[in-house]
């Protein structure tokens, strides 16, 4: 049987993650995503199509990006580059050029029998601790028929798969997928629909419809063997104990399915990425969490039911001053 | 989690106070600080400079440390025949005298194991003649002193004949007692023809008798003031302390000993007088497997009722006295640069002949100790794992980390290292000495330098060789980019055609030419070094045996031979090389700029260099950013890295020393040379100007590993050669026998959760299937993540991790860098 063999575009390879599943996994994460989060923590990957970056810090000004670009799309303004969009086809000349590497096009294509070949490296990582493969995004399931290809390959040498996926995504190229899927981190964001449309530019049902009819395909046995969900608590958004019950009481039926839920503080490690991109954030300015705002949520969570050895919550939260 | 300052917990009032009584420093009363000890006679010295070529901060006062060792140096009263004896037989004497009859012998309070002053430094017991000759080969145009000099001026690297650095018989040696070793020496002895023992072989067993007295007069010593103190004593519990180290004393070391507390007290003096006897302060004189060879005594003390705490306090106090090897040179503060300590290594657990675990009781009370008395830097631990390491072990190790600011010891990796082993078994030729049923007795030296116990001395820091040398030479065709400038003439030396012409580089037309032209001249630089060595390694064979140490490895007196001779069984010499992944990226550079991209001609290359890439800079980005780095878990760059290795360690075991037959063996452990000679050595292609520091040991350059902790461990083991199939079975392979340093920073968040500790273990784990000999792990701390914000190019590496979120330290804004600084200092990320 002999089929072409998928490319997908990349954002991002992480190895060692140990926050993305169990064990030490290496994670990949795609490009395009189909929510437009407002707190957003990886914006450069919401694009589907590979995007020229300059990186400031990296920059020494030397202008060698200027003269090779042949589309004349790079402008010296002051003590920065300055990329005119109109004229970027995004060929990456200058990023070849650049001595510092103060450019990159964010976005690389990989065919996924190469980037298996890199995902393997760490096999013996992966075996000592119960770890693997982490497909993330973006949205993973944006890039779905490159994702089930990775996975199938990644499964047919005994890796452990997990996908981390928003929700939105057609059900059946889930079904697709779910053979070669061993974990799948399920995001539920925002219980209220109108908020949710309001923070995601995105329907809430169409996400709670997937999730039920992946708990079908769950209960037929045909879905991944593991689930967790994870929330992120967003100050001014989603940090509401509303929110956490109102998931609750959605997910609360599908307990035995699910193995851990992850209440996610915010933080601002992203900030000078907008900056970066020449975005403002909304959240730059927003405080940590704190402590006791993650237990509340944790504790509302119990009180509606949920199995307190499965719920928790984890991220950085503020600093007590003593 | 907590990321303070470690301090020591759960001491008893005795061991406190004898430790804080140590870390008083020049405070105190009682020290162990050097004193010096002459024949009288005018042309007497007694300092060795040899021992100091490794260590280049001496250089300026070799001549001083002679003249004031000489100048503040007792008399000791000759016996009538003293110059009529053999050169052995005089030091064997005088060194005898000077312990037996000469140093004050004191017992601190509350201490439990007996032997104080062991810092000497001896009468050379040259003849006047040998001193003139002596000093001829020292100090001659083409003497040790100055060809060593032009070596390391040159960027070679150092070489020299160096004490200590093996691990001496001490599990035999507590098994028969020196009243064994008396016996076998005297069969050895009797076994001699007439002609035999009036030559050197007769002379030579003569010495280590006398030697072999030494050990139990001076205990017999000890044992009087035991009983003189207990007199003395009026606290009926210390009273009762002094007379069991007074019956210890009359039985031990002569004896063999049966209890724990005569093992460790026969075992501290065996030990400290090897330091004595080579009147150096503990440069790598190691333990070996502590646990292992003491567990009997110990097995056998705990039957009988010993009370653990007790047993705790004997280790504690054994500790305080092994740190008292730094009063050597107490009030000139220094440490003689050494600024990693001296390395009187222990290890710890690990596998037995037939592939079990061999961890055991005694292997966690010693853990205990070292977690309870720490920080402290003597004797430092080596903790061997596995691939089956147990699970107790493996949390004691991770919480261990955790709660200091980096391992207090180095972990050492069993299948790695005695792949490596079984190297040098196959390459020396050596199966009868080492072999499968005893590759699992191997036990590193000094700091990780893996050696077999008992009957080895390989010279493991001896020679230090700049790999990097030999690219300059390529691009000088065999000479030095730049004249060598002596600060002490103000004057240019002439540059000359020092290596092998392989060519004008600017002629080159292919890589395979540059590359056909490193693999001469590196052939030319093991050779430079192999033939310095032999210089200082002749001269010690000559006049400065040490034959109470030659009782303690196996082989000496069955050749009637001293160590310094290569007595010992496996007498091997070891060459570690500086500049690894310097060098392995400069020539990835080379290859990338001039001939694969062709970014530049060889020449714009060459001229960069001796501009220090002044003027160059976007060339020198280009080098730093562009071209392909080992450490990142390239299968190609690996394969450049596997390239240079194979072909620096087949250089080396072409060469044995002409004096003593010692067959030189490979490994890589760079001391603090790849500092200092990153300001002798001109800038290289991989971007780095002169002055600034190459890569450590098998360490990828520093800042380059950017992809992380894993990528970086495989690739230091592809470099040693990986793993292979042999009849279906996975095989490892390590062609460095000596081992190979290598250090992984991590964040401390990676232990922030008991989840994350098991992965951190499952790393380690990971490690010893994928990673290199040895391991030492720092934390990154405050101050680290400060000089990243201070020198964001070396630090690109670093990544900070927080739930849901990953990021370059360097490339996140100044504000939140601040905030992560704040919060390592005193939480958890």
């Amino acid at each position: 049987m002999s089929e072409i063999e998928q490319s997908g575009l990349v954002l991002e390879i992480q190895r060692m993650s140990t926050e993305d599943g169990p064990g030490l996994r290496t994670t990949v994460f795609l490009k395009g995503c189909p929510l437009r989060c407002t707190w957003c923590h990886n914006p450069e990957s919401i694009s589907p199509q590979p995007r020229l970056q300059w990186i400031g810090s990296n920059c020494i000004l030397c202008g060698s990006c200027i003269d090779i670009c042949p589309d004349g799309a790079l402008v010296l303004a002051g003590e920065k580059i300055r990329i005119d969009w109109d004229q970027c086809m995004g060929c990456g000349e200058c990023v070849e050029e650049c001595p510092t590497n103060a450019l990159e096009i964010l976005g690389k294509r990989w065919t996924s029998g190469e980037l298996v070949e890199e995902l393997v490296k760490d096999a013996a990582f992966f075996e000592e601790s119960g770890g693997g493969i982490t497909v993330s995004g973006g949205e993973a399931m944006m890039q779905a028929d490159f994702t089930k290809a990775v996975f199938r390959k990644l499964k047919s040498r005994g890796i452990h798969t997990t996908l981390d996926t928003c929700g939105m995504y057609r059900p059946e190229k889930m079904e697709a997928i779910l053979p070669y899927v061993d974990l799948v981190l399920f995001d539920f964001k925002e219980s209220d629909p109108q908020l949710h449309r309001e923070y995601t530019g995105a329907e809430r049902d169409i996400i709670f419809s997937n999730f039920r009819a992946l708990m079908e395909c769950k209960e037929k046995g045909a879905g991944p063997v593991n689930l967790w969900i994870r929330t992120p608590i967003i100050p001014d958004a989603t940090a509401r104990v509303e929110n956490i019950r109102e998931i609750a009481r959605f997910i609360i039926d599908y307990q035995d399915q699910i193995d851990r839920w992850e209440i996610c503080a915010f933080n601002n490690l992203c900030k000078d990425k907008y900056a970066r991109l020449g975005q403002t954030w909304r959240f730059a300015e927003s405080p940590l969490m704190k402590k006791d705002e993650m237990d509340r949520f944790v504790r509302t969570a119990v009180e509606e039911g949920f199995d307190s050895d499965k719920v928790l919550w984890t991220g950085m939260t503020a600093q007590e001053r003593i | 989690m907590e990321t303070g300052i470690k301090e020591p917990k759960n001491l008893t009032p005795r061991v406190k106070w004898l430790r804080d009584y140590y870390f008083e420093g020049t405070d105190r009363k009682w020290n162990n600080e050097n004193t010096s000890w002459t024949t009288g006679e005018d042309w007497d010295f007694q300092h060795n400079e040899l021992t100091y070529y490794i260590v280049p901060e001496t250089y300026p006062f070799l001549q001083t440390f002679r003249s004031s060792f000489s100048q503040t140096a007792r008399k000791v009263e000759l016996c009538e025949n003293f110059r009529e004896m053999s050169l052995p037989e005089r030091i064997a004497w005088f060194n005898r005298e000077v312990v037996v009859r000469y140093l004050p012998a004191e017992i601190l309070p509350g201490d439990l194991i007996a032997g104080g002053r062991f810092n000497i430094q001896t009468s050379s017991c040259l003849s006047k003649k040998e001193t003139r000759e002596r000093d001829r080969r020292v100090y001659g145009k083409k003497g040790t002193r100055a060809s060593m000099k032009w070596f390391h001026d040159h960027g070679y690297g150092n070489s020299g004949a160096t004490s200590g650095h093996l691990i001496p018989g001490h599990k035999r040696l507590l098994k028969i007692g020196w009243k064994g070793v008396r016996q076998e020496l005297d069969d050895f002895y009797g076994r001699l023809s007439e002609g035999e023992k009036k030559g050197r072989k007769g002379a030579q067993l003569r010495a280590m008798m006398t030697a072999s007295t030494t050990a139990v007069d001076l205990a017999a010593r000890y044992a009087d003031l035991c009983g003189e103190m207990c007199r003395q004593e009026a606290d009926p519990g210390r009273k009762r302390e002094l007379e069991e180290m007074e019956r210890i004393l009359r039985k031990v070391p002569y004896n063999p000993p049966e209890t724990f507390h005569e093992a460790l007290q026969a075992l501290w003096i065996n030990h400290m007088l090897i330091m004595s006897d080579e009147n150096y302060p503990g440069p790598g004189v190691s333990f070996g497997r502590l646990d292992q060879y003491l567990y009997p005594y110990w097995l056998k003390s705990e039957s009988e009722g010993m009370d653990r705490e007790y047993a705790k306090e004997i280790l504690g106090c054994f500790w305080v006295h092994a740190n008292t090897a730094y009063d050597a040179l107490i009030k000139v503060g220094g440490n003689q640069g050494i600024t990693a300590g001296y390395g009187q290594l222990l290890t710890l657990s690990g596998l037995g002949p037939d592939g079990e675990d061999k961890t055991n009781d005694l292997t966690y009370m010693i853990l205990e100790v070292i977690d309870d008395l720490s920080p402290i830097l003597e004797p430092k631990p080596n903790i061997r794992i596995h691939r089956n390491s147990p699970e107790k072990l493996m949390n004691i190790i991770v919480d261990m980390i955790m709660s200091s600011q980096g391992a207090p010891f180095l972990l050492n990796f069993d299948e790695r290292s005695m792949a490596g082993m079984d190297e040098e078994s196959k390459r020396g030729g050596i199966p009868e000495l080492i072999n499968r049923t005893n590759l699992a007795e191997y036990a590193p030296v000094g700091c990780l330098e893996n050696t077999m116990v008992g009957n080895d001395r390989s010279g493991t820091v001896d020679n230090n060789l700049n790999l990097y040398k030999a690219v300059e030479l390529v691009f000088g065709n065999g000479r030095d980019l730049f004249p060598y400038f002596d600060p002490m003439t103000g004057k240019y030396e002439k540059v000359r055609q020092d290596g092998p012409r392989t060519g004008d580089p600017l002629a080159f037309k292919a890589w395979d030419e540059f590359w056909g032209a490193y693999v001469k001249q590196t052939a030319y630089i093991v050779k430079k070094c192999v033939d310095l060595y032999e210089k200082s390694e002749s001269l010690r064979a000559d006049t400065a045996p040490t034959p109470y140490l030659s009782c303690l490895v196996q082989g000496c007196a069955e050749k009637g031979k001293d160590i310094t001779e290569g007595g010992a069984e496996i007498s091997f010499t070891t060459m570690e090389a500086v500049t690894y992944a310097s060098t392995v990226d400069s020539l990835l550079a080379v290859k990338y700029l001039v001939f694969d991209k062709k970014v530049c001609t060889m020449a714009e290359l060459i001229q960069a260099l001796r501009d220090n890439w002044a003027g160059h800079e976007i060339l020198q980005a280009k080098a730093k950013n562009k071209a392909p780095k080992f450490g990142v878990d390239d299968h190609d760059a690996d394969r450049m890295g596997f390239d240079v290795m194979k072909i620096w360690t087949d250089e080396v075991w072409k060469h044995k020393t002409k004096s003593t037959g010692r067959q030189f063996r490979p490994g890589m452990l760079s001391w603090n040379y790849w500092v200092g000679d990153g300001f002798i050595l001109p800038a290289s292609p991989d971007g780095r100007p002169k002055g600034s520091f190459f890569s450590n040991a098998i360490c990828p350059v520093t800042g380059m590993d950017v992809n992380g902790p894993t990528s970086n461990s495989n690739s230091v083991g592809k470099v040693l050669g990986g793993k292979t199939i042999v009849d279906g079975e996975e095989q490892y392979v390590n062609i460095l026998p000596n081992g190979a340093s290598h250090t992984i920073s991590f964040n401390p968040s990676i232990f922030g959760t008991d989840d994350n500790r098991e992965k951190f273990k499952a790393f380690l784990k990971g490690y010893a299937r994928n990673g290199g000999t040895a391991l030492q792990i720092n934390m990154i701390d405050s101050e680290t993540l400060k000089e990243a914000q201070k020198n964001p190019a070396d630090y690109r590496h670093l990544l900070v991790r927080v739930t849901g979120y990953n990021a370059y330290f360097v490339s996140i804004g100044r504000e939140l860098q601040d905030e992560l600084i704040a919060r390592l200092s005193h939480d958890k990320i």
